[in-house]
């Protein structure tokens, strides 16, 4: 018997155009895993609260049609009972943590069951094993890294032995290094426990990792952007023959499918026929440069064009934030000389904890320097998180907050730009992620700020929306500003960056043309930055800089991307 | 903060919450010093030697609490009618003020020293499950107070970050800093009330995923109620009944 199963099934929101799942039917056998993928807004997330009685129990929808879960139907079950069979992992690991120690977050499900005391520590013992975390046993979970904070709460969900595990993108907010560690944490649990599983990813490049397809569930479901299902079987199949489509919707697909996809090939960058394809991307093509900016090595601007914010035996510090802390005066980072100038990008690279928000923070103003200067007009900053910035109830007053009245028609035109337009008069709060970041994006360049900084401006985007990101701040760029961002996803900064600045051990390790940073195996080594196989294999076989950067533009440029800056 | 191990610590939490409530409410009752301050050397006493508490935390821990007491033992004395003892330019000392004052501000310095032993030798957990196995309290409740003091650590990180992030909204003032002031103080209240309203959503779901609320459940480590507890609560409510008893005036 079918573990779930969906029977023509249809959700819609109160106060929504169209409904976000269409006809939906579909059985999950006891031990299956299954992927499901679709662009933004496709109903991934709204599938998985179906399973798991969030819809429509916390979240009200109108839902037409069955699910079951275990032969339960979820529509007259309550979450809570539910959970006796379904486990949720979501996606942000600090709101999915409830108790004040490990032990206890992962005693608690199975108190909650009433799993026999006696057999409750061996059983967190395993459960932390299976995630690889038996050392943080006892710590604190404010102490947690996102990582940790993840692999604790997978321990959390399988301790009391789920037949199904729902995984709500669960690496999405964590850096590299994170996505790798709770990558091998959902395997090697999943090995033990043999759960049911069902994963809702748009970042299958950074999931699957260097094992690729191997690295994901056997079954692919696609949800297609009307809400039906677009897609249902093995996940090789389904990911060859949507490639381009799913490419096209904004997923990040595992880059030897995207690659297959683009050049009709098969087995991604070790295929001839993909080599070939990017390497005759990578040539000047006769008519000349199709893109408004110039590569980074053939320009000479960054020399003549004008400094407009320059740091100077910069120290930075979180003195105000961190007062507790023994020692206040010692810098996160200190020795940082750095010029932003008029029309260049700047990426500003390095692992989590090596400063880099404070040194934006510091930089726009809002920390004060421990030592040194910083001299230029005060940069606008967009923040990692853009609802920590809305100011407005709506978006058009949100991006027309603080400017001079009269400004009607820049406001116009900058929604336009940013694919806004239509979202004018809705809360900000209550958009998707993507549009959220055009949002807070389009209010920092309402002011025409001179310097615009921005921390991690790509985090959590599915790859249309970073796309968008990347058309804006080039954009920005394009208009004379100085940019600079920090981010952890090498791909994105090959493509936007002209240099790269990468902080690692309290200090500025390199600073530099941004592809030239990138070819330093020393630095990369030293600021714990692994450089994504795309990029190490344009780096090693195109043979100029601007070849590089024509071959991601061209490839983003498979991407239908709406109505953005760029 | 974890909860070293301490005589006070093996006790039952709901026991020594119930005592600090005790020890509070006969207190409202006591207008004149000499009570509360035998109490508060009896109390002094056994939350040193029994909650283990550092006596650097302890002497720090007291500094609100003496700001209090000052407090009110300064207003009384300065504003109570009576016999007067003293005159200071236009402000009259007496009798009776200085009376009710010192009583009263002993009677924050004994809860201060009571609340302080407490809270170094109980364990948030351990009180919440206590809470629930001893004085009945509900689930639902129990999870939400340490699933909301979680959130609460993170609020003061949270607020500086919204104003941080305001900050840059906002037009630059003359001096080419950012613009403050009340309605920017209550835009990033706004801004924080809803974070943490998504917090808590969130954790609230995470709850009952968990199956917060299923039954039958079972307890992994309960917290015992054992002789030595009610020994400790008889011990403690003789030793607050003789005090009373040598130190009221009849």
């Amino acid at each position: 018997m079918a573990l779930v199963s969906m029977r023509q099934v249809a959700v819609a929101f109160p106060r929504r155009r169209a409904g976000v799942l269409n006809g939906i039917t579909l059985d999950i056998a006891p031990h299956e895993r299954v992927l499901v993928i679709g662009g933004s807004g496709s109903g991934k997330s709204t599938l998985l609260q179906l399973v798991s009685g969030v819809i429509p129990h916390s979240v009200t929808a109108e839902v037409e049609g069955t699910v079951t879960v275990a032969g339960v139907d979820t529509g007259a079950t309550s979450v809570v009972e539910l959970s006796r069979i379904v486990a949720v992992l979501a996606q942000d690991p600090a709101s999915g943590i409830c108790l004040p120690t490990v032990e206890e977050e992962i005693a608690l499900p199975m108190e909650n069951r009433g799993v026999d005391p006696a057999v409750i520590p061996a059983r967190i013992d395993a459960a932390l094993e299976a995630a690889g975390v038996t050392r943080l046993r006892t710590r604190r979970t404010t102490q947690l890294s996102g990582g940790e904070g993840q692999r604790v709460a997978l321990a959390a969900a399988l301790a009391a032995e789920p037949a199904l595990l729902l995984l709500d993108e669960p690496t999405s907010m964590l850096d590299s290094a994170g996505v790798s560690a709770v990558r091998d944490a959902i395997a090697a649990s999943v090995a033990r426990y043999s759960p049911a599983v069902i994963l809702v990813e748009h970042r299958l490049d950074e999931f699957a990792g260097r094992a690729g397809l191997a690295a994901l569930p056997e079954r692919t479901i696609v949800l297609g952007a009307d809400g039906t299902l677009a897609a249902d079987g093995p996940t090789g199949e389904v990911l060859a023959e949507h490639a381009r489509a799913l490419t096209a919707s904004g997923c990040w697909l595992p880059i030897g499918n995207e690659l297959d996809a683009v050049f009709g090939g098969v087995g991604g960058l070790d295929s001839p026929v993909v080599r070939a394809g990017l390497l005759a991307l990578g040539r000047p093509s006769p008519r000349g440069e199709p893109e408004g900016a110039p590569g980074p090595t053939e320009a000479p601007r960054p020399a003549r064009s004008p400094t407009l914010l320059a740091a100077t035996h910069l120290a930075v510090s979180r003195t105000r934030t961190a007062r507790r802390t023994r020692a206040p005066h010692t810098p996160v980072l200190s020795g940082v000389d750095l010029d932003l100038r008029a029309g260049q990008v700047v990426a500003l690279l390095g692992a989590n904890g090596s400063g880099k928000s404070t040194l934006l923070l510091t930089l726009a103003g809002l920390l004060p320097a421990t030592a040194g200067t910083v001299v230029g007009e005060r940069p606008g900053m967009v923040f990692q998180n853009p609802e920590h910035q809305f100011v407005a109830h709506t978006v058009s007053g949100e991006v027309g907050y603080g400017l001079p009245p009269g400004s009607d028609a820049l406001v116009a035109r900058l929604l336009d730009d940013h694919g806004l337009g239509h979202l004018a008069d809705q809360s900000p709060h209550r958009l998707s992620g993507g549009e959220k970041r055009r949002v807070s994006l389009a209010a920092m360049l309402a002011h025409g700020r001179g310097t615009l900084l921005a921390d991690e401006p790509t985090f959590g985007l599915d790859r249309r929306a970073t796309i968008g990101v990347i058309g804006a701040l080039r954009g920005a760029a394009r208009e004379g500003a100085a940019v600079m961002f920090s981010s952890h996803d090498l791909r994105t900064v090959a493509t936007l960056a002209d240099r790269a600045v990468v902080v690692a051990h309290g200090r500025v390790v390199a600073n530099g043309p941004v592809f030239h940073v990138l070819r330093d195996e020393s630095v990369l080594a030293e600021a714990h930055l692994a450089l994504p196989p795309l990029i190490r294999w344009l780096l090693e076989n195109v043979d100029s800089d601007a070849g590089v950067l024509r071959v991601l533009r061209a490839l983003d440029s498979e991407v239908a991307v709406p109505a953005a800056a760029s | 903060m974890t909860v070293a191990d301490s005589p006070l610590a093996r006790r039952n939490p709901t026991v020594k919450f119930g005592l600090l409530v005790v020890v509070s409410l006969a207190l409202l009752f006591v207008f004149e010093p000499l009570t509360p301050a035998v109490l508060y050397v009896v109390a002094l006493l056994a939350v040193a030697a029994g909650s283990g508490i550092r006596p650097r935390l302890l002497l720090l821990g007291h500094l609100p609490f003496v700001g209090v007491a000052v407090g009110l033992l300064l207003v009384n004395a300065l504003s109570r009618p009576g016999i007067e003892i003293a005159r200071l330019g236009l402000l009259r000392v007496t009798e009776e003020g200085v009376e009710v004052g010192a009583a009263l501000g002993l009677r924050t310095l004994v809860i201060g020293v009571l609340a302080l032993g407490f809270v170094a030798s109980t364990d948030g957990v351990r009180l919440m499950t206590s809470l629930h196995q001893h004085a009945r309290l509900g689930l639902r409740f129990t999870y939400a107070v340490l699933a909301g003091y979680r959130t609460l650590e993170e609020l003061p990180r949270e607020w500086q970050l919204i104003r941080h992030a305001h900050a840059v909204r906002a037009r630059p003032g003359a001096r080419g800093g950012p613009l403050g002031g009340v309605r920017a103080f209550a835009r990033a209240g706004f801004a924080l009330l809803v974070v943490s309203l998504r917090r808590g959503e969130r954790l609230a779901m995470a709850l009952e995923s968990r199956g917060l609320g299923l039954a039958p459940r079972t307890i992994w480590r309960p917290v015992a109620l054992t002789g030595t507890d009610a020994v400790f609560a008889a011990a403690s409510l003789v030793v607050l009944a003789a005090v009373f008893a040598l130190t009221l005036p009849r």
